[in-house]
């Protein structure tokens, strides 16, 4: 039986949780009702953001637990990487894709989000942030959007009922090094986006793409590693990575969030 | 709440709602605490809590927010599940320096909330989408 993540350690981000534990093989988790607070997706372009959203999305929907709302600022031309086989047109449906052109549609759409009938969703998904972000806003517009986006899925929560809190996962694709400015948004994204998972890719086999993903669950737990790879045949596979090989210098270990 | 206060500020907030609920007012420690930890910030924030500043506007909808009436006349617009206030000293002192933890505005909203003395404003849900919106335009 392969490792499984321990439940402290990624409460933090449940749905992605769920996402990377698919290729363990134990349970889609009827036991995972809590949805952990928002996560920050972060990587290069073409480092899987999109497709790992995706998957989090099709998870989401699979649950029962409600609709999932993806937004993304033009539609998708293909279907994500890895997706293909596991495709399935009910989960599908629910999932509400939305494209907001322009930063001002996109806040608009958050602003108005307790005017919109019918069931409040699951999860919120937003791909691609730093399209909304561009043209260098202030601090105060990046802080706006992100707390637009965190009083929408808390609204949302409130309208679910106890215990059915609405999850948030938002993409950002991260630039060269260096750049200041984009180091204080990336600064003050995290502080409303407590969990990261960053995005690398990895050395690829022929014919395949592996990126690797570090988990960070802020102050909750120890960092944890997977290994996403996308297969010749458009399969997405998901595993621990070998080695915890990743910035060994977390001291966080001591906390009760250790593995048992 | 996914953007969280120090627990020591957590724990003090939570003292001095308790505090409230059995003597129905502040003891002297606590207002100490909170000049110690917020400085001029915290006698500015408790003076907008006199003048009862602070709004919880609601919608039929269950959405709120909170607006604050500052000294100066003009109001500003603090969220009500995150820490966010569309006041020039929140863009600066604690977004852009990291030198505070809260405006004076947001931290009058938590002393509103442990002192009971918010205003309560229902609007239609039309009008919350404005006013969460008007940031924008104030900024534009």
């Amino acid at each position: 039986m392969r490792p499984r993540l321990d439940r402290d350690v990624l409460r933090m981000a449940e749905t992605l949780r769920r996402v990377l534990s698919r290729g363990s093989a134990v349970g889609t988790g009827e036991d995972t009702a809590e949805v952990g607070p928002p996560l920050l997706l972060l990587g290069a372009p073409g480092s899987g953001k999109t497709a790992l959203l995706f998957a989090a999305a099709l998870e989401a929907a699979g649950e029962g637990r409600g609709p999932v709302l993806f937004l993304t600022r033009r539609p998708l031309q293909s279907l994500p990487r890895g997706i293909g086989g596991a495709l399935d047109p009910l989960r599908l449906q629910k999932i509400r894709f939305q494209y907001p052109p322009s930063t001002g549609e996109l806040l608009r759409l958050l602003c108005s989000a307790h005017e919109a009938p019918g069931p409040a969703p699951s999860l919120l998904l937003l791909d691609g942030l730093e399209e909304y972000l561009a043209k260098d806003p202030g601090p105060q517009e990046a802080a706006y959007l992100a707390a637009l986006l965190l009083d929408t899925v808390a609204y949302f929560s409130h309208r679910r009922g106890p215990n059915r809190d609405c999850g948030l996962m938002v993409a950002l694709q991260t630039q060269e090094e260096g750049d200041n400015g984009n180091a204080l948004q990336l600064a003050l994204l995290q502080r409303y986006f407590p969990a990261q998972c960053w995005l690398q890719p990895d050395a690829p086999g022929p014919g395949e793409c592996r990126i690797r993903a570090c988990l960070e669950p802020s102050g909750l737990g120890p960092r944890t590693e997977w290994c996403v790879t996308f297969q010749p045949d458009g399969e997405m596979k998901i595993t621990r990575w070998p080695t915890q090989a990743c910035d060994p210098s977390s001291d966080k270990s001591s906390s009760s969030g250790d593995q048992p | 709440m996914a953007v969280t206060l120090p627990a020591v500020v957590e724990e003090l907030l939570s003292e001095m709602a308790a505090a409230v609920r059995e003597t129905a007012r502040i003891p002297d420690e606590h207002l100490s605490s909170l000049k110690f930890i917020f400085g001029s910030s915290a006698i500015q924030a408790l003076d907008l809590v006199d003048r009862q500043s602070i709004t919880l506007i609601s919608s039929p909808s269950g959405r709120h927010i909170y607006q604050v009436l500052g000294s100066s006349g003009k109001t500003y617009t603090c969220m009500a599940s995150c820490h966010y206030c569309s006041c020039p000293a929140f863009a600066f002192s604690v977004l852009r320096k990291s030198e505070s933890l809260l405006c004076k505005h947001l931290l009058a909203v938590y002393l509103s909330q442990v002192m009971r003395t918010c205003q309560q404003l229902s609007v239609s849900d039309k009008q919350l989408t404005d006013m969460l919106l008007i940031e924008k335009k104030q900024e534009a």
